[in-house]
């Protein structure tokens, strides 16, 4: 078993070392830092909603940018390896092949990992110099951001074991896009579409399809009345521990399936 | 003992929108034995990259099977006891040789000081000490070749597999890789390895397989496959034309080169008639060759055989 995750652990230092050495994550990195140093300057426009504004405009972009990363990243994390074929020097090493893909994620979730951590340390001291706190209720959305990339990582992994990178981001993001609009969907399935045969397909889809709304709650109602808002009321650690094991379930799926395409897999 | 056990491995492709089969492989059986140097030669396409490929878990055969130190093919424990050098090596371009070397020595289970310590000897082995930290990507392809050979041995394995190891070498780079091959032998190591380099071949295999359109056609010593048959002579000699008139033998054996005037004859018998010729007539004889089929030719013959029993040729 240490063994295992030793060797797991071999592949995800190597898939760390080649995400940290691409600039082009610096590129979106200084993208998501611009966007949060742009936030001080909206934030002077705005009538005392400063940190309102650097919040708000700080959680979207590290959930952009790192919707970008965690996809564009992700559907290559295979396929750059047969593109390049160092698949054809790396498997016939002493590791089982599901080593390999689970290496491949935790790799980049470590990377995902400090990418976030980077982003909010940075998004804290542009809230300091505004006065603002980056409270607890920042740190919860800032661990569902997490959660939502590390989901998106594990369906790019999935589509990318058997499709093209091309493909498999267009299967990705259409997922995301249809998962971070579940709540209007079920809405639409169970209002106008409601007793339709049309109304019960697509009641299935989103239930079958991950429901990326549970990650970006900010601007939702749990009971009607009160708006979610990292300002006033945010939800507690209990939602995010169950948001977290949603993503572990939905994503180890994605990870399992993965792994039975690429066991049977030909390198030629 | 048998390290490598292959028995009717076959391998079917199926390419394209209309699935058009491509038989790769049919019924290839060989066994290569512990401490031996066993050469895989065969034209380009006829299958020796495939069977290294079905040997190193890449790829799965339609057919037959393989054992790879006594155990099925993809094997962890068997795998860790083997090192694969694969044809035309890709690697991590943005790590440096070192880090290369470190990845795999952790894949290996190799300790800290381990990975750092066996490292070091093989970049020194290879002649890349002073590249160690550059990264892969600024390798020449010489020099990827080398790393790739470092990486092969970093696990000390039993069995070696290299697949064209001297491809992209210099002639000094060749020389070395031959004597990592003998090295490894002289320490018990098994080496296979497929070229089309049949000089590197003669030199260095214990035996050889040569695969034809996906078909073994010999395997075995290199003295049992070649004739030891004398397949003619050359005799290379100085005179005047006159002498030159009177030792012809036939049409088309006699002509000149930098060297002197050659005769080429039959046999040692046919030899020794012009060497009196020449002498007697007041020439010199300058030099005597006999010739032996070579590998070069039995592989030629063994080629031009399978390309005239394969229907689809």
């Amino acid at each position: 078993m240490i063994e295992s995750l030793q060797r797991i652990w071999a592949i995800a230092l190597n898939t760390f070392r080649e995400t940290t050495r691409n600039r082009v994550l610096y590129v979106l990195v200084l993208f998501a830092v611009a966007l949060m140093a742009f936030s001080l300057v909206l934030g002077q426009l705005s009538l005392h909603e400063n940190t309102r504004v650097i919040k708000d405009l700080g959680l979207a972009g590290m959930s952009a940018v790192g919707l970008v990363i965690a996809l564009f990243v992700g559907v290559n994390l295979l396929s750059k390896e047969l593109d390049r074929k160092t698949v054809f020097f790396v498997i016939p090493k002493p590791l089982d092949r599901h080593e390999f893909l689970l290496g491949k994620f935790v790799g980049m979730a470590v990377t995902l990992v400090v990418l976030v951590a980077v982003m909010s340390l940075t998004l804290a001291g542009v809230l300091a110099i505004e006065g603002g706190s980056h409270n607890i209720a920042m740190i919860r959305a800032e661990a569902l951001v997490l959660l939502e990339l590390m989901l998106v990582t594990a369906l790019a992994l999935l589509f990318s074991s058997f499709s093209s990178p091309y493909l498999s981001a267009m299967f990705t993001a259409s997922l995301w896009v249809i998962g971070r609009n579940s709540v209007e969907l079920r809405t639409l399935a169970s209002g106008k579409l409601a007793g339709t045969p049309a109304g019960a397909v697509l009641e299935t889809i989103t239930a079958l399809l991950p429901d990326f709304h549970a990650f970006y709650i900010s601007g939702a109602s749990i009971d009607g009345d009160t708006t979610l808002s990292v300002h006033e009321s945010f939800v507690g650690w209990g939602y995010v521990a169950e948001i977290a094991l949603y993503a572990f379930l939905y994503g180890g799926m994605c990870i399992a399936v993965a792994i039975v395409l690429f066991r049977r897999r030909d390198f030629t | 003992m048998a390290v490598l056990e292959v028995e009717g491995l076959r391998k079917t492709f199926f390419r394209g929108f209309l699935r058009r089969r491509t038989e790769a492989l049919r019924g290839v059986g060989l066994s290569v034995d512990a401490g031996e140097i066993f050469g895989f030669l065969g034209p380009n396409g006829a299958g020796k990259t495939t069977t290294i490929k079905i040997l190193m878990g890449l790829i799965f055969p339609t057919a037959g099977s393989a054992n790879v130190l006594g155990a099925p093919v993809g094997d962890r424990r068997a795998k860790q006891r083997v090192g694969y050098l694969p044809e035309n090596p890709y690697f991590y371009d943005y790590l440096s040789a070192r880090e290369l070397l470190d990845m795999v020595g952790r894949l290996h289970g190799l300790t800290a000081s381990d990975r750092r310590r066996r490292s070091d000897d093989l970049l020194a082995k290879v002649g890349l000490a002073h590249a160690a930290t550059r990264p892969l990507r600024s390798y020449s392809k010489g020099m990827l070749q080398r790393v790739g050979l470092a990486q092969a041995l970093i696990g000390d394995p039993e069995l070696v597999v290299l697949d064209e190891p001297m491809s992209g070498l210099d002639p000094i780079g060749r020389k070395e890789v031959r004597d990592i091959i003998v090295e490894l032998r002289q320490r018990g190591k098994t080496v296979f390895f497929s070229t089309h380099i049949l000089s590197d071949a003669t030199m260095l295999c214990d035996r050889v397989a040569i695969i034809v359109r996906g078909e073994l056609r010999d395997t075995g010593p290199l003295g049992a496959l070649l004739s030891p048959k004398i397949a003619g002579v050359d005799v290379v000699w100085e005179g005047d034309d006159h002498l030159a008139r009177e030792v012809v033998v036939g049409p088309g054996a006699h002509e000149r080169t930098s060297e002197g005037r050659v005769v080429r004859v039959e046999d040692l018998d046919q030899a020794n008639s012009v060497v009196a010729a020449i002498v007697k007539g007041g020439g010199r004889v300058l030099q005597l060759t006999p010739h032996r089929q070579s590998l070069e030719e039995l592989f030629v013959h063994e080629a031009r055989a399978g390309g005239k029993e394969d229907p689809s040729a």
